[in-house]
């Protein structure tokens, strides 16, 4: 049914942009989420610059609203597409906006514009299978009244917004407790598995035709508009004037049935987004843009070589600051659990809450996902230096001390020695640790193994995911078979011995 | 050589070393003894600057042991632990070696050393490459005396060096280590809790108790004219078991 050799053709997303200052030669950089329909937008978007002219770049699938928007705010995008409903329940859900004119004045506050609506409106809608829409007689929003057992599979993003289920349920006053929130990609096979009844979903999701999903009616009109439209830097109109003109030829140009029609493309047809939205493009404008197509094996290259940036630079800052943490830790109890307990607070955090917290520091691409990995990477040879260094018996702490070897030799000669393999096993954690994490540095546009996991997950593409999944896994254990081979080499046979004889 | 002047250390608010004085003569060999718990080890690691006192204070060579000196100090005297307390990542050679190239001696002059010790020590020279995991008990006591001794220290500290070898080895390691004091000259502290060792090795007896010094004095003064009841309680619980055999054999 797929063609996969058509996937072959896929942008080859930007390896590591540094924060971008403001210059007037630079690229006009656009952003999109990471759902198909906001990558053709993206796309279409950019293509459509590229082809009058302009230089423009597309960072796609980053990580969401939230994401997107701290960064066009914080000039590391210039351009991305979203949605009305999403500007008003969720960008601008704390100020009182009554009318489009007031959007356009509170994203004016943030040195934000928008154009036109692009055409067809994505908004939120319920959807079931049309089995369980038969058994239970459900046509409407309403009609769920009647059944509370039914099962609530929703998209974290929708459990979690203002507009979403919280006051959704209110509205309507639904009855049902058992609500899950989980991947929009992953809520369609739930549903087709039976594992969920009811999902929420977009109008204008390519599943709604292809799982032939029987929509609910929202005849208590709950649900807000949610147009498309383009979100951009007002200061982009100082760089380049003319760019208004062209961005304002994409308004209403998409149809909903269009829009439809090229996520199926993509979704299940198995185009490229480049390709979708060139086609698109050529029939509305006449226009031909190039698009770049690389082969399998050129985007396993570059993301191995982006993964093993993220990883090595990582582990390596990872391991210069652990280790003398372990040690200063090490002497003096009350200290070092207070190191502990930083480290694996940090370890708690989020993903995607410390990539979004540290967009106004570090931007996006590169360096937040550097950071975040080494932050993730700290605890693992914190923990094994200290108990290392903690572990070592009394009777030769002692000894080093009383043959009158001072601090800093006794460190050197005889602690540090014996906690190498305690220290080594830490490093080795995290690093297989970080090699996994490192995945996450496709939601910020840093790049690695994620970027085709994150596309084959969003297109349910198992050799696309496994294209990302496989070399990770090689890559684990690598680095798992290096840090043996380290451990043979380097750790004084002394303390091998000890480890045969006592396992 | 070595005095102490009314020495008091407590751990936790717990006092157990109570003000106590002591004076070891150069070349001497001075065995502490006591039931377990009673403060040796304490009173050892007071000595090397491994403690610190709460009240007095202590001198080694006559000069009064501080956190300045402790570590040019300590270079001058050796220290051996009940377990060797050998460095388990160096081999025997290096664990020997270590202080010697640490602080750059002359290569030679090292080397000649150590076939000195060998000779002292009766260790064969093939062991010297092996890691302490692969030498049994006895020998990492030699190869840690050796290393105590690189240094041809004046002052040698050990602390029941013995105690964890069996009946045999023990009494094969007292009698060399006997030798090798009464060769050498040093002045040495040792502490244990068996009598036989004691009467075998020292020269003058502190029998302390729940850290108190109860007497100091020369195995014969100790067994005439004791200074407490416990002494000669001590002294004889520990002799019960020689005196039967003697009187068996007689
Ligand atoms: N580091 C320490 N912290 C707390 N108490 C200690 C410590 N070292 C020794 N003690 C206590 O001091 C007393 C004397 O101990 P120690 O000198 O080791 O006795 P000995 O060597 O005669 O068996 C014991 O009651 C022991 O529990
Ligand atoms: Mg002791």
């Amino acid at each position: 049914m797929k063609n996969l050799n058509l996937y072959l053709i896929l942008i080859l997303s930007f390896p590591f942009t540094p924060p971008a200052q403001a210059d007037p030669t630079s690229e006009i950089r656009i952003g999109s989420k990471k759902f198909t329909e906001s990558v053709i937008l993206g796309e279409a978007i950019t293509q459509h610059l590229q082809v009058n002219g302009f230089k423009a770049s597309h960072m796609d699938q980053l990580g969401g609203t939230r994401l997107l928007w701290k960064a066009l705010v914080q000039d590391e995008l210039d351009i991305y597409p979203d949605y009305t409903g999403t500007i008003l329940y969720e960008i601008l859900q704390d100020e009182e906006i009554s009318s489009n004119a007031d959007i356009q004045v509170a994203l004016a506050q943030h040195g934000v514009s928008i154009t036109d609506p692009l055409g067809f409106n994505n908004t939120y809608a319920l959807g079931v299978t049309p089995q369980t829409a038969e058994q239970f007689s459900l046509k409407a929003i309403s009609d769920l009244r009647q059944h509370p057992e039914l099962r609530f599979g929703f998209t974290n993003e929708f459990m979690d917004r203002e507009d979403g289920w919280p006051s959704l349920r209110d509205h309507y006053q639904l009855p049902q407790t058992a609500v899950r929130g989980l991947d929009h990609d992953l809520a369609y096979k739930g549903l087709q598995a039976g594992s969920i009844d009811l999902i929420d979903l977009y109008s204008t999701d390519a599943e709604i035709a292809y799982y032939q999903l029987s929509i609910l009616q929202d005849d208590e009109s709950y649900f807000p508009d949610y147009r498309a439209v383009i979100l951009y830097r007002t200061d982009l109109l100082d760089r380049v004037p003319s760019i208004q003109t062209y961005l304002n030829q994409l308004a209403g140009v998409i149809s909903e049935t269009e829009m439809i029609d090229m996520n199926s493309q993509v979704k299940l047809e198995g185009r490229s987004e480049a390709e979708v939205a060139q086609s698109f493009l050529s029939l509305k404008f006449n226009t031909l843009s190039e698009i770049v197509v690389s082969s399998r094996w050129d985007r396993i290259i570059s993301t191995t070589s982006e993964h093993l940036f993220l990883v090595c630079l990582s582990l390596g800052a990872a391991i210069l600051v652990a280790i003398p943490l372990g040690i200063w830790g090490a002497r003096n109890a009350t200290l070092g659990q207070v190191i502990l307990s930083i480290v694996g607070i940090i370890q708690t955090i989020p993903s995607l809450a410390l990539l979004v917290f540290m967009i106004p520091l570090l931007g996006i691409g590169g360096p937040p996902a550097l950071v975040a990995l080494f932050l993730y990477s700290l605890l693992p040879i914190v923990r094994n230096t200290l108990s290392g260094l903690t572990g070592i018996s009394i009777d030769v702490q002692e000894s080093a001390r009383a043959l009158g070897l001072p601090a800093p030799a006794r460190l050197k000669m005889i602690e540090l020695p014996l906690a190498a393999r305690s220290i080594l096993a830490g490093i080795k954690t995290s690093a297989v640790i970080n090699v996994g994490t490192a995945t996450l540095g496709a939601l910020i546009g840093a790049g690695g193994y994620g970027q085709p996991i994150l596309t084959g997950i969003r297109l349910d593409d198992t050799s696309l995911i496994l294209e990302g999944a496989i070399p990770a896994a090689i890559l684990a254990l690598l680095v798992q078979w290096s840090f043996d081979l380290a451990e043979r080499t380097f750790l004084s046979p002394g303390l091998q011995m000890k480890q045969e004889s006592t396992s | 050589m070595i005095r102490l002047k009314d020495i008091s250390k407590s751990f936790d608010g717990n006092e157990v070393i109570h003000d106590l004085s002591l004076e070891v003569p150069q070349g001497k060999t001075v065995v502490l003894i006591g039931p377990s718990g009673c403060g040796k080890s304490t009173l050892l690691r007071l000595m090397v600057g491994l403690l610190w006192p709460d009240r007095g204070n202590i001198s080694l060579f006559r000069e009064n042991l501080t956190k300045n000196n402790v570590e040019i100090l300590r270079q001058q005297v050796g220290f051996v632990l009940q377990d060797g307390g050998l460095f388990p990542h160096m081999t025997a050679l290096q664990n020997i070696r270590l202080m010697a190239d640490f602080l750059n001696h002359d290569h030679d002059a090292t080397n000649n050393r150590i076939t000195e010790l060998h000779e002292l020590t009766h260790i064969p020279k093939e062991l010297l490459k092996r890691y302490p995991s692969e030498l049994s008990g006895g020998q990492v006591q030699r190869i840690a005396l050796m290393r105590a001794l690189m240094l041809d220290p004046q002052i040698l500290f050990l602390d029941e060096p013995l105690g964890a070898l069996d009946p045999l080895n023990r009494v094969s390691l007292q009698d060399e280590m006997k030798t090798i004091f009464n060769q050498l000259g040093k002045t040495v502290v040792l502490v244990t809790h068996d009598m036989g060792e004691a009467a075998s090795l020292a020269d003058l007896i502190v029998i302390m108790k729940d850290g108190y010094l109860l007497q100091y004095d020369t195995l014969s003064t100790l067994s005439t004219d004791p200074a407490d009841p416990f002494v000669t309680e001590f002294i004889n619980a520990q002799r019960k078991p020689w005196q039967q055999l003697e009187d068996q054999i007689k």
